[in-house]
């Protein structure tokens, strides 16, 4: 787990960022709106839009291969709509990888 | 004197006193602080006096404040938890073979690791007596013991449903039948009276960190006859330092090393605090702002309460729809109130209450107020009420 302090607050606009590539809740009512990121195999953030602090965890199962994706998340969400389709690449490579560890000789290779 | 308090805003509302309380009275923190300012009076060790002998006035402390003594048997550790490895560990290699341990599902990982690792060694052969209505009856006892048991290790008071347990009974029967009885007092010292003049245990384990009000790192047990424990600590004790085998005398028996000054001087000035303050005083007002408490959370939308009518000031709950890790968190940064999520190191209880998922655990102290209560039980209501209606897509 790692705790980040970001430049600038999150906003909602980056939940619909994250959006594209998790799982996204969103409990706006709270005396500070809470959002929880989970990506299966990947990480899970916590945190609150307005707020400059985030909570990450990272999968046990496959640290290695994404202890760079939080860093990925901020750099292509600052390219646009670009940076969606860069990133869904970027999940590819790794989720072959995470392929690979899993099941190293494949029958029908990858 | 009023308890040093938090100089930084915003104000907290902790309640996470069942694992480490806080803040701490004015008068442990000056007791560490005078123990630091002197040089360490290292009884064997140095030709210095003037300083306070720390660990032999807490040994004397603890044998009135447990009503058992010698001194002598009361020994320091780090924790709880090493003191249980300790006596654990020390038993096994003194037992015979076969040996049979029991343990229970109200039980802290501090017990269950040490007693399924001697399983998974083949040391021992180990059964877990179930609890019922949140505690463990003598009948579960009995119903688990066979001819090889040698050991039941279970807890005084259990840290996730803040029941007591009566040990009493479970103590005579099991000295009786030459059982050697180790009791988990981590929750219960400090919050209840606890006269071991009058209850038969082969030791009883403690902490300084929780409801004693000391310093995190010191802890200890009282042992009833020593030799039961096998040494399995050896090193410097300051005393017959020419025999090259470690002393069998106590307290040296099973302490090596430099004691934690500074932590045992907590011990001792915690231990008078709660003297001076008087256990009746702080168990009435743990018990009623815990009462008030759960009032102010029982049959709300969206909260279900795991012990609505806890000995000790610990309530668990969860908040339907949300995890607790989530809840936590929530209720720690929104509304700074902190809690405990999770298994509290305690699996088999969450087993039994909540499917082993784990829930929030609120626990309070001597310095809880109810204005704190209040605005913690708002906070709560608060993220059940918006968990339950409001999660939404972006």
């Amino acid at each position: 787990m790692k705790e980040y302090i970001l430049d600038k607050p999150l906003t909602e606009d980056f939940l619909k960022f994250l959006e594209q590539f998790g799982t996204v809740r969103f409990l706006d009512q709270l005396k500070k709106p809470y959002f929880s990121y989970e990506k299966e195999h990947f990480i899970s953030i916590k945190g609150f839009v307005g707020d400059s602090n985030v909570e990450v965890r990272y999968k046990k199962e496959s640290h290695d291969l994404v202890g760079d994706y939080f860093h990925l998340l901020l750099y292509y969400y600052d390219q646009g709509e670009r940076g969606i389709s860069a990133l869904k690449g970027q999940e590819d490579s790794i989720r072959k990888k995470m392929k690979i560890r899993v099941d190293p000789m494949p029958e029908n290779g990858i | 004197m009023p308890p040093v308090l938090q100089s930084e805003q915003p104000h907290l509302i902790y309640l996470n006193n069942a694992a480490t309380t806080w803040p701490k009275p004015h008068e442990v923190l000056e007791e560490v602080a005078k123990c630091l300012r002197q040089p360490l009076h290292e009884q064997g060790r140095t030709t210095g006096n003037g300083s306070m002998d720390f660990p032999s006035a807490a040994r004397e402390t603890l044998a009135t404040f447990f009503h058992a003594g010698p001194p002598e048997h009361y020994i320091f550790t780090q924790n709880a938890t090493d003191a249980l490895n300790l006596l654990i560990h020390g038993l096994v290699k003194k037992g015979g073979v076969p040996f049979h341990a029991i343990t229970t599902e109200l039980d802290h990982n501090s017990v269950l690791r040490p007693l399924i690792t001697l399983e998974q060694e083949g040391a021992i052969s180990l059964s877990v007596a179930p609890f019922t209505d949140n505690t463990i009856s003598l009948t579960a006892i009995k119903k688990a013991i066979c001819p090889e048991t040698s050991l039941v290790v279970m807890t005084h008071g259990s840290n996730v449903l803040g029941s007591l347990q009566d040990i009493k009974p479970i103590a005579e029967y099991l000295n009786v039948n030459d059982i050697f009885f180790i009791v988990d007092g981590a929750q219960t010292a400090g919050h209840i009276p606890v006269d071991l003049s009058d209850i038969p245990v082969g030791a009883f384990v403690f902490t300084g960190h929780k409801a004693l009000f000391g310093i995190p790192g010191i802890g200890g047990f009282f042992i009833s006859e020593p030799d039961a424990i096998a040494i399995t600590r050896q090193g410097g004790t300051g005393t017959d330092s020419r025999m090259l085998t470690h002393p069998s005398d106590m307290p040296m028996r099973f302490e090596s090393g430099t004691p934690n000054y500074p932590g045992i001087a907590s011990l001792y000035a915690g231990i008078r605090f709660v003297t001076s303050t008087g256990q009746d005083a702080i168990g009435k007002k743990n018990n009623d702002l815990t009462r008030f408490f759960i009032r102010e959370l029982k049959n709300k939308p969206g909260i279900t309460i795991y012990n609505d009518a806890p000995d000790l000031p610990v309530v668990s709950f969860n908040i339907n729809g949300i995890d607790n890790h989530e809840a936590g968190y929530i209720l720690a940064r929104a509304y700074n109130v902190i809690t405990r999520t999770g298994l509290h190191c305690a699996p088999l209880v969450h087993e039994r209450i909540d499917g082993g998922k784990g829930c929030i655990r609120a626990s309070l102290s001597w310095f809880t107020t109810r204005d704190e209560v209040t605005t913690a039980a708002a906070a709560i209501r608060e993220v059940a009420e918006s968990a339950d209606t409001q999660v939404r897509s972006v």
